[in-house]
């Protein structure tokens, strides 16, 4: 099995990133071995890269409806469990079950929603990872694992194409 | 007719609009603009120091002090009698709420509707929310008998057999606000994270380890960024609801009641446009007190941003002019006696100045100044506006709640309110948000970089006919 | 967690024949002797935070000198049956007791919103504003069957009802039914001229519901449909005051 390097290569305009990743899969690198880190959200559209599944509307969904039960056990279960009349009005009321039911759904959509970006991102996470602080500043980075002696002719690829700089990634404490 | 894209410096302008004081259409290398944010979060001179030390001063006594006096001596201290049991702690407690649906209409309203000048300070405003409702929460809390068991007022397990009344409208009050409050949190600090990641990769010392601990480990890959924006997309969405059901719960607290004056049924949208007054108005306020005080701003925050918020402003004055309007029509044409007899007491009685006031400062300032584009684009006329609507707006609370509290079905229990320390903690609440906001501005970026640069790439001068016009393309 | 669930015993309700009341105000200081009302003073009294359960309302009618008094009006919670103050309070403080249908104020479980204040359109319910002092010896006139409430707890007319609740219970313990003018609260106790009645409306011999039946019952803001169980009796006869 030929060894791997994974290679970094800076860009600054998402141009040439585009035109870097057509490059790279014509060299024979997959999809899923490169991985695209940027400053701004550059869309799969942009850069011809497959698209992005996220279990973020599902875990929403799944959020509302444990909201609404939540909901549903304060607005029928604690009446029921623990009767008191007030003001002639019924048991259930039917204006306060409404609200108490859109309000906990809505907080169990939102909270769930919150905590699927971290779930689905593997975030917070501290461990050293492979990252350049010029990210930040706008610049796109194209990873991407290729075989140690093909190494010259991809940096040369990529340089010509724009990059920035390309080199070997260090894994770092962020 | 052909249309022909061309660059910007290649633009020929035909108008004698420089666009390049449009921010969407001045853009600057990316690593510039967090350079720009960064230094202004760093460079703090001694006249914020003097400024934060008053606040913080007035905070310890105004507002921890008396109120630790007053749960100690009892409501006594406060001007509540019977029949305005309630008085300038409701009063500011739907102030502040008020002033909290600022952040969410910038930031989850004008992104539903694509309104690209909120980019540079969603943050701002959001910040504002959540200190808003700080500030609320403990005007809550100030208001209560015995504020040491207002836990009893969350629905947890329990052994005491009973749970919270979700008949009442304050119960309803307490999911909603809490609600709103984890809500717009999250909301803050989603499109925080990648600003707090360059903020680290930017930072040594203990900033360094504060903001890595914040970031989360983030670096925006493409998982990341795809998860953040959809879960963006959806918080934009679901949020306004909740801020639409807020605000209305909050009137509710006052239109299922059964006084006169108070059971209204327009109560619901005519508070709720109310706090976009107050909170478009304290946006625009805030905007101009940080373009001038700290360094860098003037390059984010532009005329043009103050010209779509005196926009607004002058929309929703003229919406909360319907809603006040419907309100006072209704009950004056077909009120019973007693609500004739409030109706009197508002506009005659000893503070009918106030109504007066009210009216001008809500209807007549922004109506006479705000059609005008020279005035909107001023920064210290706009403050000056605000000031008055906000002011104008806290009128209007004081005059729906220990106002309209006097006049009852019984007259002879009719007494006025006259405030007690209410005051000084009203005083103290105003300073300690302050006092957040300006310790946050030291501590979060206060622009959303990456949303301006987003804006900025989306943005492109083109040519239609002879015009040079602005295009926007649609990123996502 | 044992049986939540009150069952209907008796429907208490009173009278207030206002052609009979002279103003003399012994119910109000007959009802704070009974139930604990602290004294206020007169600072505080008069910016409207007195602690009496009732109030005898006095209006007139006309201009100086031509000047015409109305009937005196005892004002005390009127025990709705629809109570508005309930259902708003977020803590249930204050619930509608089964057995006694009156509204009863839990003072331990109240939070001291006061949103069941402001939703009264009787206005007859009273806020500690503080902790009030009683001076020896004082404290020995104290009723033991009623609590001593603290700052921040709101409270109001209870129908006496550590009264009736002794009532009820003698007469379930004697196996009998509780006799017309057993339970007399502190007010109607005094009134000299029995302008107070009180009694059991869900028997209709007994003295109270004859007199609610009346060609002369009124009840205060009955319009606003909250049942209040308490019905005032005016008519003007030559017992009242100016014909």
């Amino acid at each position: 099995m030929p060894e791997t390097k994974t290679l970094l290569a800076l860009f600054k305009d998402i141009d040439p990133a585009a035109e870097a990743i057509d490059r790279l899969r014509g060299m024979g690198i997959g999809d899923d071995q490169m991985n695209i880190i940027s400053g701004i959200p550059v869309t799969e559209r942009m850069l011809g890269r497959p698209r992005q599944w996220s279990n973020v509307p599902r875990l929403a969904m799944g959020g509302a409806v444990a909201g609404l039960l939540i909901g549903l056990f304060l607005a029928f279960g604690t009446p029921s469990l623990y009767t008191i009349h007030v003001g002639g009005q019924s048991i259930f009321p039917g204006p306060p079950t409404v609200v108490v039911l859109f309000e906990m759904t809505m907080l169990g959509m939102l909270v769930s929603t919150f905590l699927g970006v971290f779930l689905d991102s593997y975030l917070p996470s501290y461990r050293p990872k492979e990252y350049v602080p010029e990210i930040s500043d706008g610049n796109i980075a194209i990873l991407f694992t290729c075989p140690v002696d093909a190494e010259p002719s991809f940096i040369e690829a990529m340089t010509s194409l724009g990059a920035q700089s390309v080199h070997p990634t260090e894994v770092g404490q962020l | 007719m052909a249309v022909t894209a061309e660059t910007l410096e290649h633009a020929h302008l035909e108008d004698h609009e420089d666009p390049r004081q449009h921010l969407m259409l001045d853009p600057k290398p990316r690593g510039e603009m967090n350079a720009l944010v960064m230094e202004s979060m760093h460079a703090t001179s001694w006249k914020f120091w003097v400024v934060a030390a008053i606040l913080a001063l007035v905070v310890a006594v105004c507002l921890f002090g008396a109120w630790g006096y007053m749960i100690s001596e009892g409501l006594v201290l406060s001007g509540v009698n019977r029949p305005t049991y309630w008085g300038i702690f409701l009063v500011n407690t739907v102030f502040w709420i008020g002033i909290s649906h600022a952040g969410t209409f910038v930031s989850a309203l004008l992104r539903v509707f694509k309104a690209e000048f909120r980019r540079p300070f969603t943050r701002a405003a959001e910040l504002m929310t959540g200190f808003g409702l700080v500030q609320a929460g403990l005007s809550i809390f100030m208001h209560m008998g015995r504020v040491w068991i207002t836990y009893w007022m969350v629905p947890y397990p329990n052994e005491r057999g009973l749970w919270p009344n979700f008949h009442s409208p304050l119960s309803w009050d307490f999911l909603a606000i809490n609600t709103y409050l984890l809500s717009s949190t999250m909301y803050l600090f989603l499109p925080l994270i990648p600003d707090l990641a360059m903020a680290r990769d930017r930072s040594t010392g203990w900033r360094k380890i504060f903001y890595r601990l914040l970031a989360l480990g983030f670096r925006g890959t493409e998982g990341e960024w795809t998860h953040l924006r959809i879960a963006m997309n959806i918080f934009a969405f679901a949020i306004l609801p909740v801020m639409f059901s807020v605000h209305t719960i909050v009137a509710w607290d006052f239109a299922a009641a059964t006084r006169p004056g108070w059971s209204s049924t327009i109560f619901g949208p005519y508070f709720v446009v109310g706090a976009l007054q107050s909170g478009i108005a304290a946006v625009a306020m805030v905007l101009v007190v940080i373009r001038s005080t700290m360094k860098n701003m003037k390059y984010f925050i532009r005329a043009e941003h103050f010209d779509a918020l005196g926009k607004l402003m002058l929309v929703v004055s003229m919406a909360w002019a319907y809603f006040f309007f419907n309100d006072y029509t209704v009950q004056w044409y077909g009120g019973d006696k007693f609500t004739h007899v409030l109706l009197h007491f508002h506009e005659a009685g000893p503070l009918g100045w106030m109504w007066f006031g009210m009216l001008i400062s809500n209807v007549a300032i922004p109506w006479l100044l705000l059609w005008n584009k020279k005035i909107r684009r001023n920064p210290g006329l706009l403050f000056i506006i605000g000031l008055f609507i906000n002011v104008g707006m806290w009128i209007e609370r004081y005059i729906i709640i220990p106002i309209s509290l006097t006049i009852n079905r019984e007259p002879f229990t009719w007494r006025l309110y006259k405030p007690g320390i209410e005051i000084v903690l009203g005083i103290g609440t105003l300073a300690f948000f302050i006092l957040l906001y300006m310790i946050a501005s030291r501590l979060v970026p206060l622009v959303p970089v990456w949303e301006v640069q987003e804006g900025q790439l989306a943005h492109g001068l083109r040519r239609v006919g002879k015009a040079t016009v602005t295009s926007v393309s649609e990123l996502e | 967690m044992g049986d939540l669930f009150e069952e209907f015993e008796h429907k208490w309700g009173m009278v207030i024949d206002q052609d009979l009341c002279t103003g003399c105000q012994a119910c109000v200081i007959a009802c704070a002797m009974e139930n604990n009302s602290p004294f206020v003073g007169e600072k505080d009294a008069g910016y409207g935070r007195s602690l009496q359960w009732i109030r005898i309302e006095r209006f007139w009618e006309g201009q100086f000198p031509n000047v015409k008094a109305t009937p005196f009006q005892p004002v005390m919670c009127q025990q709705c049956g629809y109570a508005p103050c309930e259902p708003v309070c977020p803590v249930f403080a204050s619930v509608h007791s089964e057995a006694q249908q009156i509204n009863v104020q839990v003072y331990n479980r109240c939070v001291g919103t006061r949103y069941c204040a402001n939703n009264c359109p009787y206005q007859v319910r009273v806020f500690n504003f503080r902790d009030y002092e009683r001076p020896e010896p004082l404290p020995n006139q104290l009723n033991p069957s009623v609590t001593v409430r603290r700052r921040g707890i709101m409270e109001k007319c209870t129908f006496c009802v550590q009264r009736i609740v002794v009532g009820e219970d003698l007469a379930k313990s004697e196996n009998r039914q509780v006799i017309e003018g057993e339970v007399v609260p502190a007010c109607a106790q005094v009134c000299p001229t029995e302008a107070i009645v009180f009694g059991r409306l869900d028997d209709p011999k007994s003295q109270v519901s004859q007199l609610s039946r009346s060609g002369r019952g009124v009840k205060l803001l009955e319009e606003l449909g909250k049942l209040p169980s308490v019905t005032y009796l005016k008519g003007g006869s030559s017992y009242g005051r100016n014909g």
